[in-house]
């Protein structure tokens, strides 16, 4: 396997990302098929399915750097569905890029929105016109986790692939030819490690590899846990065992400062207490009863309610139920 | 006019004149223009919040038409008889005999219900009266004065600006030989929110304070002292006697204001079960707080008041003694410097989303990773940070790891 290296990127993600089809990681079939259609120079709208870290994103520029070359930046927009608020905002977007025509050989520029099943219904009607209006000088290619969030209307205008988890093997390759390149030594057990932690996502492999990397060359397992516990977001259980433990007022300070730190709203915290109740150590009784008072914060929440209030008296009632318990 | 030393400033000072009235200019004219045209309309109802000088604009008017002021306030209005025979010889003596009169009806939202026929007297006077008559008001949108609206000119007055009310106090100040500073006078004006009464009230208060006067002294304090005596009843008592009802009532902060320093305070005294059930009212005020919100129905106001005062009274089982240091609320705080920091963490994953072909979203959720990975400064370079999205990568806040 060839790596054409981004010798501009420090970012490993941006530096070892594949920039010609035979750099790109597993999906072989894919691979093959999407190679063959961009090399006909007649490409239909695409469509990517599968698991974040799997190469949609990295498919897409391959395709684009094939068809424009070195004007690939001038033909190519790059758009997040998820970061989009509305289907407007797509569609002047759209409309500005694809009111120019396309510069060189290719009749055509190529629009990429990523995560487009964050699109809701209505947002994807509009999207499937859009896409009709500018057949002639765009071409769409989307990507998405699950592709039935993605209208049949919308499918059916395109070619879909399915994208596998990289096998075990690729995600070998990938590490190894990063070591060589970096100059680490990775212990078999630190490569399993890594593989578990990111569970096939080769971005998160990579990423954890260079946070591990910038403590040490020689990556070990215990290295590669201290930095996934540092990566950790904060455990609400904490709050919860100070609750049971009767010491509200750290309880409540530990949530003021997990919320603010990690910027996570009312609504998250709930939901990950409401998750944490039935692993406690108290009696079944209380748990039903607890879970009905975190249904009723949530319920409130969704209302209106001061979410710190609401959370705050949730906690009391876990202090009370410690006590019981 | 010779004054004795201690009467208020507010009196002292009133304007006796239209023109030393600063900043309703809009208004004095419409009230001229009624007096003029008097008796077209019979009565004019000056309405605004607080201290905007509506009881002034009445004494001044009839100092200009050099006319006898016959004023009767809220708690005048108690009954027709003593409106009877206050108004009702009055209102229909002629001008002949008698200086020209302005009947001042000062603060008319202080009628209720219970005044028995205190309103329908004073549309009577108003019909029968040979003077013009001048109502204060400050809401008069409520319903019980639809009739009054219906027979009255109704001018709206407006909170001062706070330039009007700094300029004001500049010009007091030197008449009353207070040494303070221009920072202390525009924090007085800008924390008296329009209020010209409060304004000067706050100014007299301070020329009384020996030595320096720095701008936080000013208004907090008495705003925390009142505050300070309601949570100590709240939280001590568990008696709900009339003074538990209306326990908020002297305290001068905003509903809103009032909750986070009860949310602050209530670990500070109650425990265990009381605990819980004390958060069980202020959540539950909280709801009526929303309910207020969504359905712009004020009156569950009483309920907000009623749980915050009673409801967290009552979450005790017996009374407590002592004295408790409580603290000002901590929340807003560490909610606003996060939000500054919020806004860098944001900014800096924004780059590195579009660096990195992901989303914002994406790029959030794993910024503790990404974190690690900005340690290094050419990574740094890479996604062009600037120097305050640099400061927050390498200042953490004391509590993190």
């Amino acid at each position: 396997m060839e790596f054409n290296q981004n010798l501009g990127s420090d970012v490993w993600t941006e530096k070892y990302r594949p920039k010609k089809f035979g750099d790109v990681a597993g999906q072989v079939e894919i691979i093959r098929r999407v190679k063959s259609l961009t090399a006909s120079m007649n490409l239909p709208h695409l469509l990517f399915a599968g698991p974040a870290g799997t190469g949609k994103s990295t498919l897409a520029l391959v395709v684009v750097k094939e068809l424009f070359g070195e004007s690939w930046r001038e033909n190519y927009l790059e758009l997040n569905a998820s970061d989009e608020r509305g289907i407007d905002v797509v569609r002047q977007k759209v409309k500005d890029f694809a009111r120019t025509k396309a510069m060189g050989d290719v009749p055509f520029k190529v629009i990429f929105l990523d995560e487009a099943d964050a699109l809701t219904r209505e947002a994807q009607q509009a999207l499937r016109r859009t896409m009709e209006n500018y057949t002639s000088n765009c071409r769409f290619i989307l990507s998405c986790n699950y592709s039935s969030r993605i209208l049949d209307p919308i499918q059916s205008r395109c070619v879909v692939f399915r994208f596998k988890l990289l096998e075990k093997h690729d995600i070998k390759n990938i590490v190894d030819k990063i070591s060589q390149t970096e100059s680490l030594t990775v212990m078999p057990e630190a490569f399993s490690a890594l593989y578990e932690a990111s569970s096939g996502d080769c971005r998160r492999v990579i990423n954890l590899l260079q946070a591990t990397a910038s403590i040490s060359p020689n990556i070990s397992p215990d290295l590669i846990n201290t930095i996934i516990s540092q990566a950790k977001p904060s455990d609400i259980k904490i709050v919860l065992d100070y609750c049971l433990a009767g010491d509200f007022i750290n309880a409540k300070e530990k949530l003021l400062d997990i919320m603010l730190r990690e910027s996570i709203s009312g609504q998250d915290v709930i939901r990950a207490i409401q998750k944490e109740v039935w692993n406690l150590s108290i009696d079944n009784a209380l748990k039903v009863r607890l879970t009905e008072k975190t249904g009723e914060a949530e319920f409130r929440m969704v209302e209106g309610s001061d979410e710190f209030i609401q959370l705050e008296a949730l906690l009391a009632s876990f202090v009370l139920a410690g006590e019981k318990a | 006019m010779n004054f004795p030393e201690n009467t208020p400033w507010v009196e002292k000072h009133r304007a006796n004149n239209f023109s030393s009235i600063k900043g309703q200019d809009e208004s004095i004219n419409e009230l001229r223009n009624f007096l003029e045209n008097f008796p077209k309309k019979k009565a004019i109802v000056l309405h605004g919040p607080p201290g905007v000088g509506k009881t002034t604009m009445a004494y001044a008017a009839a100092r200009e038409l050099n006319a006898e002021i016959l004023e009767l306030n809220a708690s005048d209005l108690r009954n027709k008889d003593k409106i009877n025979s206050i108004v009702g010889p009055a209102s229909s003596q002629s001008p002949l005999f008698k200086k020209y009169k302005i009947i001042l009806v000062d603060e008319v939202d202080g009628i209720s219900i219970v005044d028995r026929g205190g309103l329908p007297k004073l549309l009577e006077i108003i019909d029968k009266s040979a003077f013009p008559v001048v109502v204060t008001a400050n809401d008069i949108w409520n319903k019980k004065f639809s009739a009054l609206r219906k027979k009255a000119r109704l001018v709206a007055l407006k909170p001062l600006d706070y330039k009007v009310v700094l300029t004001i106090l500049k010009a007091l100040a030197i008449e009353e030989s207070v040494e303070v500073s221009v920072e202390v006078l525009t924090s007085i004006a800008i924390k008296a929110k329009g209020d010209l009464r409060a304004a000067i009230n706050d100014l007299q208060i301070i020329s009384k304070i020996e030595g320096e006067i720095k701008p936080e002294d000013i208004g907090e304090r008495n705003k925390e002292e009142s505050i300070f005596s309601a949570l100590q009843h709240v939280f001590k008592n568990s008696n709900l006697d009339s003074k538990m009802f209306g326990i908020y009532d002297e305290v001068n902060m905003p509903i809103d204001e009032l909750f986070l320093w009860v949310e602050e305070n209530i670990p500070l005294e109650y425990k265990g079960v009381e605990l819980a059930r004390a958060y069980n009212a202020l959540s539950k005020a909280d709801v009526f707080r929303g309910r207020i919100y969504r359905q712009q129905y004020w009156r569950f106001m009483v309920y907000e008041y009623f749980l915050l005062g009673a409801g967290i009274a009552s979450a005790k089982n017996s009374n407590r003694t002592g004295w408790t240091n409580y603290k000002k609320p901590t929340r807003i705080l560490k909610i606003w410097l996060q939000n500054q920091r919020a806004v860098k963490k944001k900014s800096i994953c924004q780059k590195y989303a579009k660096h990195c072909h992901i989303s914002l979203k994406r790029s959030m959720k794993e910024f503790m990773m990404i974190k690690i990975l900005l340690k290094n400064l050419k990574i740094r370079q890479e996604l062009r940070l600037d120097e305050e999205e640099i400061a927050y990568l390498d200042k953490p806040l004391s509590s993190e790891k």
